[in-house]
């Protein structure tokens, strides 16, 4: 026994240290991303509201909103915006969405002028836009949170969940460089820390509505709720078109080995095309 | 004589992005044309370039009252949005068919740039027009 007292006493000291190591161990172990789907999750989906088709922005309404709700800019920023207008007015529009950078998040949904699919799968929402200027966001609906560790991203990190028939999204975790903008020509880096809560739901047959309240302490001066409206017209023939933006910057060309090349156009500090190569 | 033009188009290339050809695609306002002018210009299609997030038309023809033949190059919105607006396709015209075109000049009218209002197809009387606000009109096929 005398032999054992040592044995047992080092277990004994290193009992708590074990335990503590084995709940530390459990909570940083890897979760299962993505669980392979039951009949009854793919079953659990046909009961989401449909909104399958090609959504578009309504153009004319975040037209509006620019005079009729603007953000509650601090002053840093509201300086800036209106330096923006005037530029814009004046016909040297700023170019927000330069090198070809999606609109990111929030601002996608704010002035996109392109149209967007939605996705359901099992745990998760897609979003798809049409441009990849505005490109793709994934909503996890598998009631994860949000990672302890930040990595930010344009379109951040969103979680979501169903409240009826209204998908409740929380994002987090978007880089400070991501404007928030209201028009191609004007918006501000958000500068850190932005918050944003939706409300996404189809408040008629064909129209979604995606109220949004934005946290984004750096540039406003208190939470700004707006709300931004989609609209589907099933009768209409087309689908969504492949839109890659720095198709923008090159034209379509035949090299001297006969092979299709594209090569580079000209544009401005605004971003217009001047010309074309032969 | 193909590696001196494969050369030459290198160095064109690189050429180009020294003198100010940038990689800034985006999608851009349109407020470096100016939108209360209205031009119109006859002639026959160079290219039509039906890449995102701009689609881009050039036509070599005559502006309003000119006579000597100009290549004015016009700038739209992508190309879904034109098919969903304005009934376009990847081959609504095609390099050397006649057109009649109106736009909105450029501010600086030396670039002969402008912003696509409407296009008629002069062989089949087809017009096209390029407003992304009109998708939102109800009932359109």
């Amino acid at each position: 026994m005398k032999n054992f007292l040592p044995a047992i006493l080092i277990a004994a000291l290193c009992l708590p240290a074990g335990l503590a190591y084995s709940a530390e161990a459990a909570k940083k172990a890897p979760t299962l991303m993505n669980p392979p789907p039951t009949a009854q999750d793919w079953a659990d989906i046909a009961k989401l509201p449909d909104w399958s088709g090609v959504w578009n922005p309504k153009i004319t309404d975040q037209d509006a909103q620019v005079k009729t709700n603007p953000p509650p800019w601090n002053e840093v920023a509201k300086k800036k915006i209106e330096q923006m207008f005037a530029e814009e007015k004046a016909g040297r529009p700023r170019l927000i969405f330069h090198s070809c950078l999606p609109e990111a998040h929030p601002t996608w949904m704010l002035v996109t002028h392109n149209a967007m699919e939605i996705l359901f799968t099992p745990g998760r929402v897609t979003m798809l836009g049409e441009s990849d200027g505005n490109r793709l966001r994934r909503i996890y609906t598998d009631g994860r949170g949000h990672p302890d560790v930040s990595d930010p991203t344009l379109h951040g990190h969103s979680i979501g969940h169903w409240e009826g028939q209204t998908l409740v999204i929380d994002t987090v975790d978007i880089l400070p460089q991501a404007p928030l903008a209201v028009s191609e020509a004007a918006g501000v880096s958000n500068n850190g820390d932005m918050r944003v809560v939706e409300r996404i739901y189809l408040a008629d047959k064909d129209i979604m509505h995606v109220e949004l309240e934005i946290f984004a302490p750096k540039i406003l001066t208190k939470s700004w709720k707006t709300t931004r409206i989609f609209f589907r017209q099933r009768a209409r023939k087309f689908e969504i078109t492949e839109g890659v933006c720095v198709l923008g910057d090159l034209a379509e060309r035949v090299d001297a080995d006969g092979d299709h090349v594209f090569v580079p156009v000209e544009k401005t500090i605004w971003g217009n095309i001047v010309s074309t190569p032969k | 004589m193909k590696q001196m033009l494969k050369s030459a188009g290198a160095i064109l290339a690189v050429c180009g992005l020294a003198a100010g050809v940038s990689s800034v695609a985006a999608h851009h306002s349109t407020t470096m044309f100016d939108h209360a002018k209205t031009m119109t210009i006859k002639g026959e299609v160079v290219e039509l370039r039906w890449v995102n997030p701009h689609v881009s038309l050039s036509v070599n023809g005559l502006v309003g009252d000119g006579t000597t033949p100009e290549v004015w190059l016009m700038e739209m919105t992508s190309p879904g949005n034109l098919m969903r607006a304005g009934g376009w396709r990847r081959d609504a015209v095609k390099p050397g068919e006649k057109v009649e075109v109106t736009f909105s000049p450029l501010r600086d009218v030396e670039k002969k740039g402008g912003a696509l209002k409407r296009l008629l197809v002069v062989a089949t009387g087809e017009t096209f027009t390029a407003s992304i606000r009109d998708q939102e009109r109800p009932g359109i096929e």
